[in-house]
């Protein structure tokens, strides 16, 4: 396995009180450059849990991760800011947008974090590639559901990642508009970009190239989808419930 | 955009809370302000006050000194008093260049415009010493001599109240007849305030003859006066009081009352400062997930320890502006409050607004900010991006 993601014996503890929880038990987990993944599961299977880690927001108990052919496990917070900034780009179910900040803010917040100049330009392309061209100058509460995420998307797609990481990205949203993002992620997979994307949505997760599902902290299926497509997968609709 | 625009923006997203905790900071601000320009006020003219008696020591009579000369300065009338025989006894001691009879006392005359009885203060001297002790003293019209009968001089001040022009006559009390024959330009100290008659009449008119309230003295050299006092002492009925023990008492006693003030303000300061603190790690804590979005989009713990700080300077210092701006518009209000609270208070004004303090004012309130703000800050980026945006996981 050679991708831009290789995960190796993952393994994620927490500590509850005196409870531990193993979120991840020794995940191998790989993606190609250029690949669209999905990760499905029930809730508490550690898809979130494995996301975080691949975005380094957290750092695995054990194992090995490499990121574009770094190796991150034992990096320093302040060296992990930066695989992070210049590798990954993450999308959230909530947005987690600014409110006082407009639109074209939002998405230029992290410019401000890597102290990248400001170029205008590149500011308005993104607002185009996900669509909001003329909402720019909107405050997030005068936006829609969808076109917040599209904020959020812009925001993560500013740093220019190889990677981008998307924690049920359609959660707040209706089937319609869920849709539409899911469009625009094909969109972005198709210009090159990595992506993985957590999320309940059945559906949504057989729209990418390849789809893992996660049980108990392991992923016990892996279906590439590009191959079996209109072939019905019976496992998977139990993985959901 | 920056990390100034985005902390501002942060602040306007909580306007009330930002307000009350600017407030508060300006409300402390205000107080040390002003406390400190009275603070260089007070000095300056309780020194020029002093440097404008002209005189190096008094002698009294014999009774609690600081009373008395508190009383003097005042213009005060003291019930006892000393005689000739003092007067010669004290020029008599080697090294004054003069001693010069004084006696003051005061009485009421009705106001011709409000019908109120109004204290007035009038020394009995003689001119020709006091000029020399005041070689400042002007005069509008001339002065009297010493054995000139129903002649009277005023200060500006007075004359100015009592619209007393030269030639007047005072309307009502014991000084009936005389005449005002000059009026003393202002010299900025109590003088401006009272009435002068030769010592003589003012003896006849309060009928004190032969009878002094004070003898101010002048030394040849400065550096004689602790012995040239030690032998005034020796005279019995007399009380010495130097004008540095005077000013030296007076600040002594405005120290302490400036002390108490500076203790209550200092604890005004530090109650504000734990107000900002608790307001910024509450805030800090309602921020948790932003952070950590921040965190996940690309921002260190550098950078968010950055924009909690630069936020709490805004705060300080938005608070310190107005702070500054309240005392400068109230300086007035608070010198009459302060000087209540002060043993002495000088005639002049005593809150001094030089743009050092304002610096220091502002300066101060920088400080406060990055002092208050440390601990959220370092709290806040210490947090682990997962956590924050987990919210509270363990």
């Amino acid at each position: 396995m050679s991708g831009i993601i290789e995960a190796r014996n993952l393994v994620k503890t927490y500590r509850r009180g005196r409870e531990e929880i193993h979120a991840l038990k020794n995940v191998d987990f790989g993606v190609d450059e250029g690949e669209f993944v999905s990760i499905i599961g029930p809730s508490g299977s550690g898809k979130t849990a494995l996301l975080n880690v691949l975005g380094c927001l957290d750092t695995p108990s054990s194992g090995s991760l490499r990121l574009n052919g770094i190796e991150t496990c034992g990096l320093k917070e302040r060296e992990l800011v930066k695989v992070r900034r210049d590798n990954i780009g993450f999308v959230f179910q909530q947005f987690y947008l600014m409110p006082t900040l407009t639109a074209r803010e939002n998405i230029e917040l992290p410019l401000l974090f890597s102290r990248k100049d400001c170029n205008k330009n590149r500011i308005d392309e993104v607002l185009q590639m996900v669509g909001l061209a003329d909402r720019g100058d909107h405050l997030p509460g005068q936006l829609s559901g969808g076109e917040m995420q599209r904020v959020a998307i812009g925001r993560a797609l500013i740093n220019d990642p190889k990677i981008i990481l998307a924690d049920e990205p359609t959660g707040n949203l209706d089937s319609a508009t869920s849709q539409m993002i899911f469009e625009l992620f094909r969109e972005l997979n198709r210009k090159g970009l990595t992506l993985v994307i957590v999320t309940h949505n059945l559906e949504l997760a057989r729209q990418a190239q390849k789809m893992y599902t996660l049980r108990d902290g392991q992923i016990v299926g892996c279906e590439d989808l590009e191959c079996v497509v209109g072939v019905e997968v019976r496992k998977m609709s139990d993985a959901n419930s | 955009m920056n990390f100034l625009t985005l902390a501002t923006k942060n602040l306007l997203r909580r306007r009330g809370r930002t307000l009350l905790t600017v407030l508060g900071v300006a409300i402390a601000i205000t107080v040390l302000f002003s406390l400190l320009s009275l603070n260089s006020g007070y000095e300056k003219e309780l020194n020029k006050e002093m440097g404008g008696l002209g005189v190096h020591i008094l002698a009294v009579p014999k009774g609690c000194p600081y009373e008395a000369a508190s009383l003097i300065l005042h213009g005060g009338v003291i019930p006892k008093y000393l005689t000739a025989t003092d007067l010669k006894n004290v020029s008599g001691i080697d090294g004054i260049e003069l001693a010069t009879p004084m006696l003051m006392q005061q009485f009421i005359r009705q106001d011709a415009k409000t019908g109120k009885d109004v204290p007035h203060v009038v020394f009995g001297i003689k001119i020709d010493e006091v000029r020399e002790l005041k070689p400042w003293w002007k005069v509008q019209g001339r002065f009297f001599t010493d054995n000139g009968t129903n002649v009277m001089l005023v200060g500006r001040g007075l004359a100015d109240k009592e619209n007393l022009t030269v030639g007047s006559m005072l309307p009502a009390g014991p000084f009936k007849n005389f005449t005002i024959i000059g009026i003393l330009d202002r010299t900025g100290d109590q003088d401006d305030q009272f009435h002068f008659v030769p010592l003589a009449e003012a003896q006849r008119v309060f009928n004190k003859q032969g009878m002094l309230t004070t003898i101010a003295v002048k030394v040849k050299d400065l550096t004689q006066i602790e012995k040239i006092s030690e032998e005034m002492e020796k005279i019995p009925d007399i009380q010495v009081v130097t004008m540095t023990q005077i000013m030296g008492t007076i600040m002594n006693l405005a120290g302490s009352a400036r002390s108490l003030l500076l203790t209550v303000i200092a604890i005004a300061l530090i109650i504000s400062a734990f107000g900002i603190i608790n307001t910024l790690l509450m805030s800090v804590n309602e921020r948790t997930r932003e952070f950590g979005m921040m965190k996940a989009i690309g921002a260190s713990g550098l950078d968010i320890g950055k924009m909690v700080l630069a936020e709490t300077v805004f705060i300080t210092l938005a608070g310190g502006l107005i702070g500054t701006a309240a005392a400068i518009v109230g300086s007035s209000l608070i010198e009459s409050f302060v000087k209540g609270m002060l043993p002495y208070a000088p005639r002049g004004t005593m809150v001094s607004l030089s743009p050092e303090l304002i610096g220091f004012a502002l300066a101060f309130s920088v400080a406060l900010g990055l002092i208050c703000g440390l601990y959220p800050a370092f709290i806040s980026s210490r947090l682990s991006p997962m956590e924050a945006i987990r919210g509270g996981f363990e």
